[in-house]
């Protein structure tokens, strides 16, 4: 009968309600070679676990809680149970524990644990078997955030050790794709230099052994239309066989080509050889820098059965990025193309400066160097 | 220009949010207060009186000091038996009460509508009667509430002895208290069964003070600080500082709440919100810090998909702390689904009066509360207070 009064007396307490339940939060964050990882646990949950409070005095301090890094480390990894996959299928390996820090949350003092994943390529095949604390409270969720290029993704887990299978190569949106195609190409100083190197004559007219000025737009117009839909033809032709994987020309080769085609069309406005009808050699080397392209979108670590779309998107990234930069640049030489400085300073001198840039390039591609830091 | 400085510190709080984790600068450092831990009793395998008893004191200390942590220990403790259809009768009404306390409410009443339906023994159903009693009540099902009291009342479980009677009218009065007609029958019959020696004296105490707090009468405030006395449960003290945030005695709300905890991160929920209510209306230097706290924990039990839990803490939060109009009439609607209790209609019905409120949103509450208050007879002196 007590016992029953006791409990009674239970039930007035009503529907106070109070902190949250216990969380843990997980952060990972995939990139070209492999995801980091971020997780969070209450020093309350792991002090209930491991009995963290040495010296049992209802505290915990930074000493007790570190002191026990080893163990907190391997409560978290098991009860993650966190496998990972490449793009090419094999297994990533985690590297060491990063030195352990402390994060406040609304609800009390967490534990942060954080560490690599190394893939040999794009990490891909993501698989949780989430049980952290599932003996001790089933309530317990993890909060996990997943970031990527393509944004946030949040998931709860409860922690039933059921595989909760993610794929981050698949959470690629095509937006993004095109936005990594922009950047590509404004990040990627030798493709830009390829380019300017040919425009940087299309203002003026060759007579003889001298440069003067354009008078019309509409040939100028034209010439610069030509070189940048070859160079664009050619760079997605080529973009694409590496893409599906029909060509696959050695890295080395390609980029040391595409340096060497900065310094010939560099050099081409030095000691011009070809004059008229320089599509013809822009088609040629953008045959090449397309190969450069494809290790970029690769790096994005894409599922090769929805190749298409994105490879499109990462295309057309690259002409808009392109086009910005030919518009904002012809602009500005059509300007000052009368100017007398423009034949000996800037398309003499400027040729020169990206020829010895694009030497260095080559040389340090060619033989594997260091030289420039570019 | 005060409720602007008041904003700063919620700014800074809420970017300390994102902010990247810390080294702590010495091995001395103090980062965590813990609570009482556990008895170190291995968990598993547990006989069955001892897995009760352990989960039993777990779910005490759930209701007392606001940590829902305790429920899932109770439950870990329960596991071998927490997912079977029809567990032992013991397990399966401690089953139904740790579900009530997670607000699953549903799933709480089918565990007790079985064991009435089962031949478990009396004990377990008169306390099965009791807490089914109380969720009918919190859900506004008055009238299944009051059958369930009737019994309890009444014979069935007179074998028992004449506390679960006691009690059985102690639950009749509630009801009638809340009903306009009976206030003031309700109001003799709980002084009378206060003087009871089996009579759940903070109960009965907190009972009086909710009545009289409807009924408009200043002896609230000392029926809820005896019923306190008996029993500081967070309940009671949250009720008390409502009573004086009605009668804006902010600095007395305050130092009710800290009575109980002075660190807010420690503070349960309902505390920190009166708290918040508090520091806000009297311009208190924290005002900021506190509500950001809330803020921040309102968010954290939505990420980890507890939204509608804190309905009822969100749109009081939406009306007194952080005013905004749409989502307080959006929580407080998403807590009457939940809970009907005054406090509850109370919370609607200023929601729904809100100048910046939806109107399609305000005139559907309003209906509601009509309707409610004609199906049931609820009277509440707060609301003419309020307006």
């Amino acid at each position: 009968m007590k016992r029953i009064l006791l409990m009674l007396m239970l039930l007035c307490a009503g529907a106070a309600q109070a902190h949250k339940a216990s969380d843990a939060y997980l952060i990972l964050e995939a990139d070209a070679t492999g995801l980091s990882q971020r997780v969070d646990i209450a020093l309350r949950d792991l002090d209930r676990e491991l009995q963290l409070d040495a010296n049992a005095d209802g505290q915990l301090s930074w000493g007790e809680v570190r002191a026990r890094t080893h163990e907190i480390d391997q409560l978290a990894q098991q009860g993650l149970g966190l496998v990972l996959r490449d793009a090419d299928g094999s297994s990533c390996t985690p590297q060491a524990l990063a030195p352990l820090q402390i994060e406040s949350r609304s609800d009390g003092r967490y534990a942060v644990l954080q560490r690599r994943w190394q893939c040999q390529a794009a990490a891909q095949d993501l698989t949780l078997s989430y049980r952290l604390f599932a003996d001790s409270d089933p309530t317990h969720r993890g909060v996990l955030s997943l970031r990527g290029p393509a944004g946030d993704q949040t998931l709860v887990l409860p922690p039933d050790g059921e595989a909760a299978q993610l794929r981050l190569g698949a959470a690629h949106s095509l937006l993004s794709v095109l936005r990594d195609g922009v950047h590509h190409i404004w990040i990627g100083l030798d493709h830009i230099l390829f380019l300017l190197s040919l425009l940087l004559p299309a203002v003026l007219v060759r007579e003889g052994t001298h440069w003067r000025p354009a008078t019309h737009l509409k040939p100028v117009l034209l010439e610069v239309l030509g070189v940048v839909s070859a160079f664009t033809l050619a760079h997605s032709i080529t973009l694409a066989l590496a893409a599906f994987d029909i060509l696959n020309p050695p890295s080395r080769w390609v980029e040391s080509l595409i340096a060497a085609s900065v310094l010939v069309a560099a050099l081409n406005n030095l000691w011009p050889l070809l004059l008229h009808g320089r599509w013809r050699l822009t088609f040629a080397f953008g045959l090449v820098h397309g190969f450069g392209f494809a290790s970029a979108l690769k790096e994005l670590g894409l599922q090769r059965e929805a190749l298409a779309g994105p490879l499109l998107m990462f295309n057309l990234g690259v002409e808009l990025g392109q086009l910005a930069v030919v518009t904002a640049f012809m602009g500005l030489v059509w300007g000052l193309r009368q100017r007398s400085f423009y034949p000996r300073w800037l398309l003499g001198g400027g040729s020169a400066l990206i020829a010895l840039l694009a030497l260095g390039w080559l040389l340090e591609r060619l033989f594997d160097l260091q030289l420039l830091g570019l | 220009m005060r409720r602007l400085l008041g904003l700063i510190p919620l700014l800074l709080l809420s970017l300390r949010g994102l902010a990247s984790p810390f080294t702590p600068q010495s091995d001395d450092e103090a980062l965590e207060q813990l609570p009482r831990r556990l008895a170190t009793a291995p968990r598993q395998g547990l006989a069955l009186p001892q897995a009760l008893a352990l989960a039993q004191a777990a779910l005490q200390r759930a209701r007392q000091e606001g940590d829902p942590r305790e429920l899932g220990q109770a439950q870990a403790l329960l596991a071998p038996w927490w997912r079977l259809p029809s567990p032992p009768p013991a397990v399966r009404l401690l089953r139904a009460s740790i579900l009530q306390t997670q607000h699953r409410f549903d799933a709480a009443l089918q565990d007790l509508d079985a064991l009435l339906a089962s031949s478990a023994p009396l004990a377990l159903r008169a306390q099965a009667e009791l807490t089914r009693a109380a969720v009918l009540q919190l859900r506004g099902r008055w009238a299944e509430a009051r059958g369930a009291c009737t019994r309890l009342a009444g014979l069935s479980y007179a074998a028992l002895g004449s506390g679960v009677q006691v009690h059985g009218r102690v639950c009749l009065a509630e009801l009638d208290s809340l009903q306009g007609h009976g206030e003031a029958d309700a109001a003799a019959a709980l002084a009378q069964l206060a003087r009871y020696p089996q009579a759940p004296t903070g109960w009965v105490r907190l009972l009086r003070a909710e009545l009289a707090e409807r009924r408009g009468l200043p002896e609230a405030e000392a029926l809820y600080a005896q019923a306190l006395q008996a029993e500081p449960s967070i309940y009671t003290r949250a009720a008390l500082a409502d009573w004086l945030l009605a009668r804006r005695r902010w600095a007395d709300a305050a130092a009710l709440v800290l009575a109980h905890e002075v660190e807010l991160t420690r503070l349960p929920d309902a505390l920190l919100l009166r708290l918040a209510i508090a520091w806000r209306a009297s311009g208190h230097a924290r005002a900021g810090e506190a509500a950001a706290q809330l803020h921040e924990r309102f968010e954290a039990a939505a990420l980890r998909g507890d939204g509608s839990a804190h309905a009822r803490e969100r749109a009081r939060y939406a009306l007194d702390v952080r005013p905004d109009a749409r989502e307080a009439l959006q929580q407080a609607i998403a807590n009457w689904a939940l809970q009907r209790e005054p406090a509850d209609a109370l919370l609607l019905w200023r929601a729904a009066r809100l100048p910046g409120a939806p109107k399609p949103l305000a005139a559907q509450a309003r209906q509601a509360i009509e309707q409610f208050r004609r199906e049931t007879g609820l009277n509440d002196a707060r609301w003419s207070a309020a307006s």
